[in-house]
């Protein structure tokens, strides 16, 4: 570290140099999005677009709520996506921690099972999937976006390796004491849980918000659509004023990128430790 | 499948601990716990056989079948299979995948590897600059696609605008398939590479220092250490970044939906996905997509095995 001649800063600055290039590609096009959804209708079609509206035009983003409902979006998405992290975080923690700390009969097998459907991709099941929501008339409903998508393998698997990293001892302490494995992982391994549940509940939060796919086959009319729905149809309705699109675009995705940024330390925990598969 | 036939309400009413009650049989103890082990996984396992193994087992059936929703199933034998292996459709939906697939993995694992490297140094403003490739991992995919579609207008859009600037006239990059696939291209990378560069980084944390030091006292500059210290220690994230590239590639639905589609009639650029899509709902040939969700499963298993077995060859585990 004595050593830290020109040609070292010349290093530092290439360094800066290229993350800073790159980084700003990288977040041009929310720029570009931005300013595009404040331009009233005729400067968009300017073929030397710019990159700020000359005119800003706030009600693009009023108009949205004309054409769409787009306040009900909002709300399917949140409670859909809160819906769905509760879900998910309570049974696959619940069976996470069975298997890891729990003994029982089959226990090695009924896990390898739930392990070929991290291999597998959702796609692969949608079709029979959606068969599965008419039979039981869940078609269009809240609990056919919902409950199709609370079991996740990916969630046990991970959970499990954290209740894996917690010493037993406290398991058999409590155990003594007269506790039941509930009360064990209710009292004892949740709370020491929070930072692993709080990573894999954000991950889930994201996914949840952003999905798309399943939501556009379960749900038919307006009441139940989700925002990435939402926006699709809007993309129908909405052939000639891209501001519009646009300014309902940043509505879908801006104020949950912000909370995301706050939590980012967690998000980025969440995604290390799904890559130690 | 779950032995749930043993009352466990005995074991819910809280006992007074009496002395010598640990003499009390371990057999029943035992098998208290595996009452609740099964209690505990059955919300689980339930849902997963739900939603999961019986919608494979049916589609496996189903594939047989031709069935539209509105009348009873009819047994076609491996007339589906057959379709597949003519059906022309189903090869574009396939080149098209492929096509997007290989250069996305390749470029997506390259070029987050250096964007890694690169935070990977003390350097000032690193949370920064993570947090610019980060922000396109965190957005929902359809509106990113909305928003790269309004980029891409080639009358109107900036990346035309800019490319007339030097004088190029730009192409119609999702009305020509030759451009939409650079195009998805960029969009995919733009959206891929801060994941893998996150998980790059945490690979990265579990070098030791030690070798790079006892690189350098060897006078080892950064080319070397690059290719005999990070890339072999690196293997095993490397792997794992190929498999979720892979898979994530084969499964785009999102971008074409939005990017490519000519208002309701199709799009000009079907994936693998997007061709089950509009199989399964649009022209509500349910036997026909699912044997689709076969074709696109029987790929996806194929690579995977070549890729773990290949593995054996480079990638270093200590």
């Amino acid at each position: 570290m004595t050593a830290r001649g020109p040609s070292y800063l010349i290093k530092r600055l290439l360094l800066h140099a290229f993350l800073l290039g790159l980084g700003l590609l990288f977040i041009l096009p929310f720029f570009w999005s931005i300013g595009t959804s404040l331009k009233p209708l005729r400067e968009l079609f300017s073929v030397t677009p710019a990159f700020l509206p000359e005119m800003v035009r706030w009600e693009n983003y009023v108009d949205v709520f004309d054409q769409v409902p787009f306040t009900t979006f909002y709300l399917n998405t949140i409670f859909v996506t809160i819906a769905r992290v509760i879900g998910q975080v309570f049974i696959a923690s619940l069976a996470g921690f069975a298997f890891a700390r729990l003994r029982f009969p089959g226990r090695d097998l009924l896990f390898i099972l739930l392990l070929v459907g991290l291999m597998v991709p959702e796609q692969a099941v949608i079709v029979p999937r959606f068969i599965l929501m008419r039979e039981f008339g869940w078609i269009n409903t809240y609990q056919g976006l919902i409950i199709p998508l609370i079991f996740s393998s990916f969630g046990v698997f991970l959970l499990r390796q954290f209740f894996l990293t917690i010493p037993p001892d406290f398991q058999e302490a409590a155990t003594l004491e007269g506790a039941n494995p509930f009360q064990v992982y209710w009292q004892i391994y949740l709370p020491l849980a929070r930072p692993a549940l709080a990573a894999f509940g954000f991950l889930v939060t994201l996914y949840s918000w952003n999905e798309f796919l399943w939501a556009l086959i379960v749900t038919s009319t307006q009441e139940r659509q989700v925002l990435s729905v939402g926006l699709a149809v809007l993309q129908g309705y909405q052939t000639t004023n891209t501001a519009i699109l646009l300014a309902a675009a940043n509505m879908a995705t801006i104020p949950i990128l912000v909370i995301f940024l706050f939590f980012q330390k967690q998000l980025i925990e969440g995604i290390s430790l799904s890559g130690l598969k | 499948m779950m032995s749930l036939e043993h009352p466990v309400s005995a074991t819910l009413t809280p006992r007074p601990r009496v002395e010598g009650e640990r003499a009390a049989p371990r057999w029943n103890a035992r098998r208290r716990t595996a009452v609740w082990g099964f209690l505990l996984i059955a919300p689980m396992m339930i849902g997963y056989t739900l939603f999961f193994v019986l919608p494979f087992i049916a589609s496996f059936l189903l594939s047989f079948t031709n069935w539209t929703l509105l009348s009873a199933p009819v047994w076609v034998g491996l007339d589906n299979y057959a379709r597949l292996l003519r059906d022309t459709s189903f090869q574009e939906s396939l080149q098209n995948t492929v096509a997007l697939t290989v250069p996305n993995v390749v470029l997506r694992i390259t070029i987050s590897l250096f964007i890694a490297l690169a935070l990977n140094t003390k350097l000032k403003f690193r949370n920064f600059y993570r947090t610019l490739f980060f922000i396109p991992v965190l957005t929902m995919p359809v509106a990113t696609a909305t928003v790269w579609q309004w980029l891409y207008d080639p009358t109107y859009g900036p990346i035309n605008a800019g490319l007339a600037t030097f004088g190029i006239d730009g192409p119609s990059w999702l009305l020509q398939p030759e451009w939409t696939v650079v195009a998805l291209l960029v969009v995919l990378l733009w959206g891929g590479v801060g994941y893998d560069m996150i998980i790059y980084l945490a690979g990265l944390q579990g070098i030791p220092r030690d070798y790079y030091e006892a690189a350098q006292l060897d006078g080892a500059g950064f080319w070397r250490q690059f290719r005999d210290i990070t890339v072999p220690l690196l293997t095993p994230t490397i792997f794992f970044l190929l498999i979720i590239a892979l898979i994530n590639s084969f499964q785009v639905f999102d971008l074409v939906y939005i990017m490519t589609r000519i208002d309701t009639s199709g799009t000009t650029f079907p994936t693998l996905v997007y061709y089950i899509y509009e199989e399964g709902f649009r022209n509500f040939r349910m036997g026909y997509a699912v044997t689709l969700s076969w074709a696109l499963l029987a790929i996806l298993i194929v690579f995977t095995v070549v890729q773990f077995r290949l593995q054996r060859r480079w990638v270093h585990y200590e």
